[in-house]
């Protein structure tokens, strides 16, 4: 715990991390669904323009179909953007917010040198690892958490306005996905973060890079889910979570081998 | 009672021989110097005895433990000051010495205050008790950084350059600090450029270049050994006829001529036979002597002697 006492009170007083910790949060939470439906009018629009979208909505799957079945098109299609097509954009926060601290934490040190005394202190490397990975995976959840509760107050308000008095969140899907797969694509971000930490020399770098690597597969979960491949039902979040935990496994182990002292201090060298 | 030993300690970074077959012993309560140009080895050997890297062969105890196999328990008994303040800029001054002295085992708060409180007053930085590092000089920073490195009372102290970047008054007390550590048993092993410092705290020193140990000794005994007394002769005019007869004497091991001037120095292996006979050879030979000198080679003029003919001493 000594370990992640010290890193916290430096993540607190370091605004350039603790900016994207509370924006993307608000961005995804609470911007990403205002400007949906602002910009394109979708509130305002008749219920006969949208008529073209009836064939996007047979294309999905049955249950949600069944879901929105006694609803108008203008209602389904707000019910399936609030409770489908915006979960995967959510996985952006705890992707962003581990990977921001977890290459500040491992990164940062080697970058500002203080590595070497840290690493001269009899503090096991497991004690050191698990300070490390525990400091930047608490914040995420937080975050994640703080954004569940202001994402539900926001769909809650447009769904009560326009389905009818209907609170659309909280349920088992979004349940799941903050408190199962939030949680371990937070520590899949944070594995692949320290693997690449070993071998670059700047925070920046192990940023760029980990969020570059993880990055195009959300992106890809976004586009199936927006393209009705892949809808992200309690069925498929926990069939993530289960996958990544076993990807985790293998990146946590890699971790730590590579966050070995003599490893580390051979790049400082 | 031996502080630290090592045998034939060898760290190597690919083809690189940062430290090649190094052994020497430290005393308990010496003051040990490690000497050399940059490049040298100096910061890899007090790496390795403070089991921040593993030696690639060889072997050290340093408190009576192996660096490799009880690297834990070395850790716990050493304090090193690296070459880098490694501070944490946004902690304040207490904040800093209170997580490493929590990370060395000391885990009663009460205990951890005093000792901070005695350290940044030691050091006047208790002022500045609740600032953040960052803001801090160079010259606080290095005075912090040591504080940290012996805020767990350790037996035995790594000091990487410990006057670098100090101004003169600072650079004292920090000495005045390793002598009294050194006078309560602590064993300290420096690295450091300035060759006056070692001169003046050293109790032993080792010069090292390219990872090899070229002396070892006092530096008085060094000296000794190395130094060879100079007689320098001013004359009124220089003339070649001169320099050509006192290099004609064997016992003579070198003639330097200042620039623009006319001061001879000479080298000599025996000073008190010789020189009558080479200042006879001088007049002989048409030189007007305004003045005659024997004088001993600077630390300096002997440290650049050992460490540029970079004879391998066993």
């Amino acid at each position: 715990m000594l370990i992640f006492k010290k890193d916290w009170i430096e993540i607190r007083r370091n605004w350039q991390i603790l900016l994207p910790i509370f924006a993307i949060p608000f961005m995804i939470s609470v911007l990403l669904p205002t400007f949906i439906f602002s910009i394109p009018g979708i509130l305002s629009m008749p219920v006969s323009s949208l008529n073209g979208i009836e064939t996007l909505m047979r294309n999905l799957p049955k249950n949600i179909q069944a879901e929105v079945k006694e609803m108008n098109i203008q209602q389904a299609l707000i019910y399936i953007m609030l409770q489908y097509f915006l979960a995967p954009f959510f996985l952006v926060v705890p992707i962003m917010v581990s990977d921001v601290i977890a290459s500040d934490s491992f990164a940062g040190e080697k970058e500002r040198k203080t590595i070497e005394t840290l690493l001269a202190t009899p503090i096991s490397d497991s004690e050191l690892f698990l300070g490390k990975v525990l400091v930047a995976f608490v914040p995420s959840v937080i975050a994640t958490i703080v954004s569940f509760l202001l994402y539900s107050f926001v769909a809650n308000l447009y769904s009560v306005k326009l389905l009818n008095g209907k609170l659309i969140l909280p349920n088992l899907t979004w349940l799941l996905l903050v408190f199962c797969l939030s949680p371990t694509i937070a520590l899949t971000s944070i594995g692949l973060t320290v693997i690449v930490s070993a071998k670059v020399k700047g925070f920046r770098e192990a940023q760029q890079i980990s969020a570059g690597i993880i990055m195009p597969i959300l992106l890809m979960l976004i586009f199936s889910q927006v393209m009705g491949i892949v809808i992200l039902g309690p069925q498929v979040v926990l069939l993530l979570t289960v996958s990544l935990s076993i990807v985790n496994f293998l990146l946590l182990s890699i971790g730590i081998s590579s966050f070995g002292r003599e490893e580390i201090l051979s790049k400082l060298v | 009672m031996q502080a630290i030993e090592t045998i034939e300690l060898t760290k190597k970074f690919g083809n690189l021989v940062a430290v090649d077959k190094l052994s020497f012993e430290v005393e308990k309560g010496e003051i040990f110097g490690i000497l050399g140009p940059n490049g040298a080895g100096k910061t890899t050997t007090i790496r390795l005895l403070a089991c921040l890297l593993s030696p690639s062969s060889g072997s050290a105890n340093v408190g009576g433990f192996d660096i490799v196999k009880d690297s834990m328990k070395v850790r716990e008994i050493v304090g090193i000051q690296t070459e880098n303040p490694s501070l944490y800029e946004r902690l304040t001054a207490y904040e800093n010495l209170d997580f490493f002295a929590e990370a060395y085992g000391i885990l009663d708060s009460q205990e951890r205050r005093k000792r901070i409180r005695d350290l940044l007053d030691f050091f006047g930085l208790w002022v500045f008790k609740d600032k953040k590092v960052g803001a801090f000089s160079r010259g606080m920073k290095q005075k912090l950084s040591i504080a940290r490195a012996i805020v767990h009372d350790p037996d035995i102290i790594f000091l990487d350059e410990p006057t670098s970047g100090l101004d003169p008054e600072s650079a004292r007390e920090i000495k005045d600090l390793m002598k009294s550590f050194s006078r309560k048993g602590k064993t300290i092993v420096f690295s450091t450029h300035v060759l006056g410092d070692a001169e003046k705290l050293c109790n032993r020193v080792m010069i090292i270049s390219k990872g090899k140990r070229v002396a070892l000794g006092a530096l008085e005994e060094l000296l000794t050994n190395t130094s060879k007394p100079i007689l320098r002769i001013t004359l009124k005019k220089l003339d070649q006829r001169v320099i050509d007869a006192i290099k004609c004497f064997k016992q003579v091991k070198e003639v330097t001529v200042a620039d623009s001037s006319s001061v001879v120095s000479i080298v000599l292996d025996d000073v008190e036979t010789i020189t009558p006979e080479i200042i006879k050879s001088v007049v002989l030979n048409g030189g007007l002597i305004l003045s005659v000198n024997v004088v001993n080679q600077s630390l300096e003029d002997v440290y650049l002697k050992i460490v540029r003919g970079g004879k391998v001493e066993n």
